[in-house]
């Protein structure tokens, strides 16, 4: 574990930061809170020999909503500040509970949103609810931009689409309908504090007979990406809400769940808590959906 | 590699120096500028005992590289109090309520502690746990210190307020 | 009881000023001129034959200052427990053998940590794999390979207890259960990293300043294995963030930095990275234990049989005392007619287990308790029914072993019952609720003298000077438990002057009296305590013949200390300020200062400790049944510390030890793969949280224990015992799940309630 050395720039645009990774596309990497990048190159699981830091590009740390266009999060958006952000709480409130509970309140000041799913861990808090609310991620390169839903962003565990040259931008979600319910619930096996050993986030809304509409369930820590759940899906939609079906879909959940047995939970366990939570977040959707206008 | 000049001020105070772009804030702080109160637990980002103030915001200091801090504002445990002689209300908490006890995480929990004052003058006992949540300590099992942040939020009242 | 203003006071700990302004210093803060900075090679390898080692490279890497390896060296074995030779089993960089992944094989000394960890990489050692074995049913099972040569079976050392008529304790017996209990490794984690840094001094001297709990003992074993004498060596303690037991030891880098510091003429530190001290530090004991324990049908205990296999890991360490003292606390807290112990010290190619916080008694209890509510359970009587029925009491007599002096046991639990509700709460079943009691009894440091010291046990000196002003001086180590503060509120009492007038000077052996034998067994506030009494009473023969001299008093007089001032209590105003007395007396001496020794060492008191402290620990829990996640509500505490000397650092005590516990019971634990541990971060090595605390609350049963400075006895490892005991039985209460191997894990709970498949 020697120390790892490399050199920092610190561009003030877009286009510099571009032109960087350009520049030294032969060992580059980017820097955005540097929690979990840091922590790789200090232990070997990754090396580069220039970082081009995005904490100096103007205008990325921003956190917009808008009633036509939805939630725009600039690729600096701290974690710590989407978690506290008014309009995030209100239309997006699984995605504030995901950045308010994940890792602590050093690293969601330091980390960023754009960084956690660019990572690409399986145990990614942020994506689950993403996914839950149709993300989509904006990547950026020299010659243009383009726009990916997050379902088609991660292709395995640390493995995106990013190319090479690219940079993730920006996340954008659609406005969620009215009557609609979100949820995001984690469960690590020791502590408060801890990655999460599984992590389920839903999302429906009832249509004017009461039928569930736009159904999505998403879980992290359960497969080499955080994952749809197509079948639970397709279980619910146009359906109207019955304990029975609701638990039903929580079974199917797990089928789109591939865990693996590691330091934090074994494979059994993680396929158990799926059902568990997914039943749980169905039910909260569900009431939210019912209560009132959100 | 050739290394980075940076100008950081920390508690009040400038500083330019000459750096390797690798080094962390931590072993900045603590070996370059010699403010050993900022202490390195575990390195990883984990326990805490790192944490300082960049720009107001609690950061672990080993996971945050120095160049990173160029040009910012850096508080840490040794430039909380006005003096000697006028601790900060949360560092005079700490020593009556009983919140130290081996004292290496201490500085860092301080840290979190000011953090969180700043943004939320009155919390609960929850949120006072919640904010402390990245700050491990081995000796206290935590309710003194949870007491001290209570006792320093009150203490930290307009009058008036809180109670 | 004298002085309640001081003995007893929750005053703020006369440290934490420095320490809530980051002025405190820790050994890694210290930076000498020319300074070199260490690194170990550690052994990748869980059991092998060194067949070569090659460092040529590693020299010849600029800025590389010194390689040493086990060639270079005395290489005489080391270990604490002198009183026994063969015990010590350990050299301070391997010869030959490596016996676990982690053992210390080289060092390198270099111009910065860089330059040091990849002289490290360049060292090349070639390994022969010898078998290696994780657990102790594989190494003691026949023709396993010896891990020391010396020790049969990998066996190092089997102790036993026996009193009373054992076969005819069972026989008549009408209930008698036998179970196997598993209780799992875990990691000290004081937050502080060890760090030692050794500068050469004049003459061939040595000076070290190290993060540790015993710096006689460092001392004396750093002397003997750099083969030089005791006095040549300097050993000097700052502060230390916490120990917990692991840093009660000479340890590998402490001999390397001073080592290398004689070598080459330049100050050496060393400073551990936490996954060093996760993946290959000390730990406390795993074990299997068997216990078959009978009762009579009214719930009387009629005997016990308690069988146990300690996992040592590559080294004895601290072993020895463990394997004794967990035969001892399979039997502490209540009546055993007849009892036999036999605990067998069992080597493992794993990193070594040693002291820590409670030393045998939270795996002992752990068992003991657990099967005392399962007895209860099935005689149908109150768990804290049953224990007042069988509970011990001040006077009773462990055979040959112990006299119990002072005791609040009955009280505890009578208090507890009712502070927690248990009655009600008991009865009036919640779903997934429970309520679980778990007591226990510790030592006030050890009688043995395994260490084999010439000297006391502990020691002090008290100077006391005409400005009004004392200074104490003691090897006794405040780690973070407050010892400094304590011994001072002890001087203060007994000498009648404020705690702000006494200059404190601890654990530099060059100028504290020899000696102390450190912080463990939570021996300090008696042993040391007893100590300052005693040097603080020959200050005060001094001074009473100035006050009856200069004011010709009767000899019927007697004279008081306290608010600073010496006078006759009949007659206060015949009397001097304390300053004016010293004055006074030190005129008389023409110049002689006032100094005194005082000195403590336990004699004639069995063979385990001079007092035993006493509690009960009541949890309540709320266990989810569909996630097998168990949150603790709240803990309830009594327990008998014999007369608390500070409130506030007892109550500080308590509630970690209450966070230790916890985290032995729910959370803490190595993931081992074939010798290696896996988690050694502090994401995947967990301690609790803020937010994984429950709020405690506690009392003092009152007592006064007569061994003790001013009554008192242990406050601050008992404790953590009965916590593992009490929430695995709340658990049960609420769910019927009955969980016999810590950690209590959330799929062992689904799996015990029959909702997860193994």
């Amino acid at each position: 574990m020697a120390t790892p050395h490399f050199t920092v720039h610190q561009p003030a645009t877009l286009e510099e930061a571009l032109d960087l990774l350009g520049r030294h596309r032969a060992s580059v990497k980017l820097l955005a809170g540097g929690t979990d990048l840091i922590m790789k190159l200090r232990g070997g699981a990754m090396s580069a020999d220039h970082l081009v830091s995005l904490n100096r590009v103007g205008g990325l740390n921003r956190i917009n909503y808008q009633d036509e266009d939805g939630l725009v999060l600039g690729a600096g958006a701290r974690i710590s500040d989407v978690a506290a952000h008014p309009d995030v709480r209100k239309h997006y409130p699984a995605l504030a509970h995901a950045c308010s509970v994940m890792a602590t309140t050093q690293i969601r000041n330091m980390g960023t949103v754009a960084g956690n799913l660019a990572n690409a861990a399986p145990s990614a808090d942020t994506a689950a609810p993403l996914l839950a609310y149709r993300g989509s991620v904006v990547l950026v390169e020299r010659g243009g931009r383009r726009q990916v839903k997050l379902e088609e962003f991660f292709k395995g565990p640390g493995l995106t689409v990013l190319e090479p040259m690219e940079i993730l931008e920006a996340i954008r979600v659609p406005v969620p309908p009215g009557r609609a319910g979100s949820s995001y619930l984690r469960l690590s096996a020791r502590s408060q504090v801890d990655i999460a050993a599984v992590g389920v986030a839903g999302f429906l809304a009832l249509d004017l007979d009461g039928c569930m509409m736009g159904v999505r369930l998403a879980c992290a820590s359960v497969a080499p990406t955080p994952v749809r759940c197509p079948e639970a899906e397709a279980m619910l939609e146009g359906q109207r809400p019955d304990p029975r079906l609701l638990a039903r879909a929580a079974v199917a959940c797990v089928r789109a769940a591939r865990p693996i047995d590691d330091l934090r939970a074994t494979a059994n366990y993680r396929r158990a808590m799926v059902q568990v939570l997914a039943g749980r977040v169905l039910q909260k959707c569900l009431s939210m959906a019912q209560g009132g206008a959100q | 590699m050739a290394k980075q000049t940076i100008e950081i001020t920390v508690n009040g105070d400038r500083y330019e120096v000459a750096i390797d772009p690798w080094r962390s804030l931590a072993e900045v702080l603590r070996e370059d500028l010699r403010l050993t109160g900022t202490k390195i637990g575990c390195n990883q980002g984990d326990c805490g005992a790192c944490t300082v103030l960049i720009n107001g915001r609690s950061v672990s200091s080993c996971l945050t590289l120095a160049v990173e801090a160029h040009q910012r504002e850096v508080t840490t445990i040794e430039g909380l109090a006005k003096s000697p002689q006028e601790l900060h209300p949360i560092q005079e908490a700490f020593v009556e309520k009983g919140a130290v006890q081996c004292g290496f995480c201490t500085g860092g929990m301080i840290m979190s502690a000011k953090q969180l004052l700043d943004k939320n003058p009155q919390p609960t006992e929850t949120e006072i746990r919640q904010g402390l949540s990245g700050n491990l300590c081995r000796c206290t099992g935590y309710n003194k210190i949870v007491e001290a942040i209570g006792d320093a939020a009150r203490r930290l009242a307009p009058a008036g307020e809180g109670k | 009881m004298k002085n309640p203003a001081i003995i007893g006071a929750s005053i703020p700990r006369l440290d934490a000023r420095q320490k809530v302004t980051g002025q405190a210093l820790y050994t890694d803060d210290l930076t000498l001129p020319g300074m070199l900075f260490g690194a170990i090679l550690r052994s990748p390898v869980p059991h092998a034959r060194i067949k070569r080692i090659d460092v040529s490279k590693a020299k010849a890497l600029a800025g590389v200052k010194d390689v040493v390896t086990g060639a270079d060296t005395p290489q005489v074995k080391f270990g604490n427990w002198r009183l026994v030779p063969d015990s010590q089993d350990e050299l301070p960089l391997a010869v030959d053998k490596v016996r676990f992944i982690g053992d210390e094989v080289a060092a390198v000394a270099a111009l910065d940590k860089e330059t040091a960890l990849r002289a490290c990489s360049l060292i090349e050692v070639e390994y022969e794999e010898l078998p290696g074995y994780f657990s102790v049913e594989d190494s003691t099972q026949e023709g396993a390979a010896l891990i020391h040569a010396e020790s049969e079976g990998n066996v190092s050392l089997a102790r036993k207890i026996k009193y009373g008529d054992l076969e005819a304790g069972f026989a008549q017996a009408d209930y008698v259960r036998e179970d196997t209990f598993r209780v799992h490794a875990v990691s000290h984690a004081y937050l502080e990293p060890c760090s030692s840094l050794a500068a050469p001094d004049e003459g061939g001297r040595v000076t070290l300043w190290t993060s540790t709990q015993v710096p006689y003992i460092v001392q004396c074993l750093l002397a003997s294995t750099l083969g030089l004498p005791e006095n040549h060596v300097r050993v000097i303690k700052l502060n230390t963030g916490g120990g917990f037991g692991g840093k009660m030891e000479l340890r590998k880098w402490e001999f390397c930095a001073a080592f290398m510091a004689v070598r080459t003429g330049r100050p050496v530190k060393f400073t551990l990275r936490r996954a060093d001290e996760l993946a290959s530090g000390r730990r406390r004991h795993g074990m299997p234990i068997r216990s078959k324990v009978g009762f009579s049908k009214d719930g009387l205990l009629m005997a016990k049989d308690f069988d146990v296999l300690l996992d040592g890991g590559a080294y004895n360490s601290m072993g020895p005392t463990a394997t004794f003292l967990c035969g001892n606390f399979g039997a502490m807290l209540y009546r055993y007619p007849a009892y036999r112990y036999l605990g067998r010290h069992v080597y493992t190619n794993k990193p070594p287990a040693g002291a820590m916080r409670g030393f045998g008694a939270p795996q002992a209890l752990f068992a003991a308790e657990t099967q005392m509510n399962m007895a209860a359970h099935d005689l149908g009587i109150d768990p804290i029914d049953l224990r007042l029925l069988n509970a011990m009491e001040t006077g009773d007599e462990i055979p040959e072993v112990a006299t119990i002096s002072s005791c609040g046991f009955k009280e505890s639990l009578v208090k507890v019952r009712q502070m927690s509700g248990w009655d009600v709460k008991r009865q009036e079943k919640k779903p997934g609720h429970g309520i679980g009691v778990g007591c226990y009894s510790f030592i006030s440091g050890g009688v043995f003298n395994w260490f084999n010291t010439k000297y006391n046990f502990a020691s002090a000196e008290v100077r006391v000077f005409e400005d009004g002003t004392a200074h104490l001086l003691t090897m006794a180590t405040d780690i973070g438990q407050g010892s400094d503060t304590v011994l001072r509120q002890i001087l203060a009492a007994e000498l009648g002057i404020g705690v702000d007038k006494i200059r404190l000077t601890a654990s530099d052996t060059a100028v504290t009296p020899k000696a102390d034998l450190g912080t463990w067994g939570s021996r300090v506030t008696l042993m040391a305590g007893n100590a300052v009494v005693q040097a603080a009473k020959k200050i005060k023969e001094m001074l009473i013949p100035v006050v009856f001299g200069h004011f010709d008093l009767n000899q019927i007089h007697d004279i008081a200390f306290e608010n600073d001032r010496v006078f006759s209590k009949a007659r206060p105003d015949k009397g001097f300020s304390f300053g004016e007395c010293v004055y006074k007396a030190l005129k008389g001496r023409r110049g002689e200062p006032l100094t005194a020794f005082g000195a403590y060492t336990p004699r004639n008191k069995g063979l385990v400790s001079p007092a035993f402290s006493f509690g009960a620990q009541v949890a309540e829990v709320e266990v989810d049944e569909q996630t097998g996640l168990i949150q603790v509500h709240k803990m309830y505490t009594a327990h008998d510390c014999g007369v608390p000397i500070n409130k506030m650092a007892v109550e500080g005590q308590l509630e970690g030890s209450i966070h230790m516990g916890l985290g032995y019971a729910l959370m803490e634990d190595f993931v081992m793969k074939d010798g290696r541990t896996l988690n050694t971060t502090f994401l995947d090595y967990k301690i609790a949280t803020a937010q994984d605390m429950p709020p405690s609350q506690s009392v003092e049963i009152d007592t006064y224990e007569p061994e003790g400075p001013f009554g008192a006895k242990e406050a601050g490892e008992g404790l953590v015992s009965p916590t593992a005991p009490a929430i695995a039985e709340g658990v049960f209460h609420a769910t019927g799940y009955r969980c016999l191997d810590l950690p209590i894990t959330p799929p062992k709970v689904l799996q015990g309630l029959g909702r997860l498949k193994g």
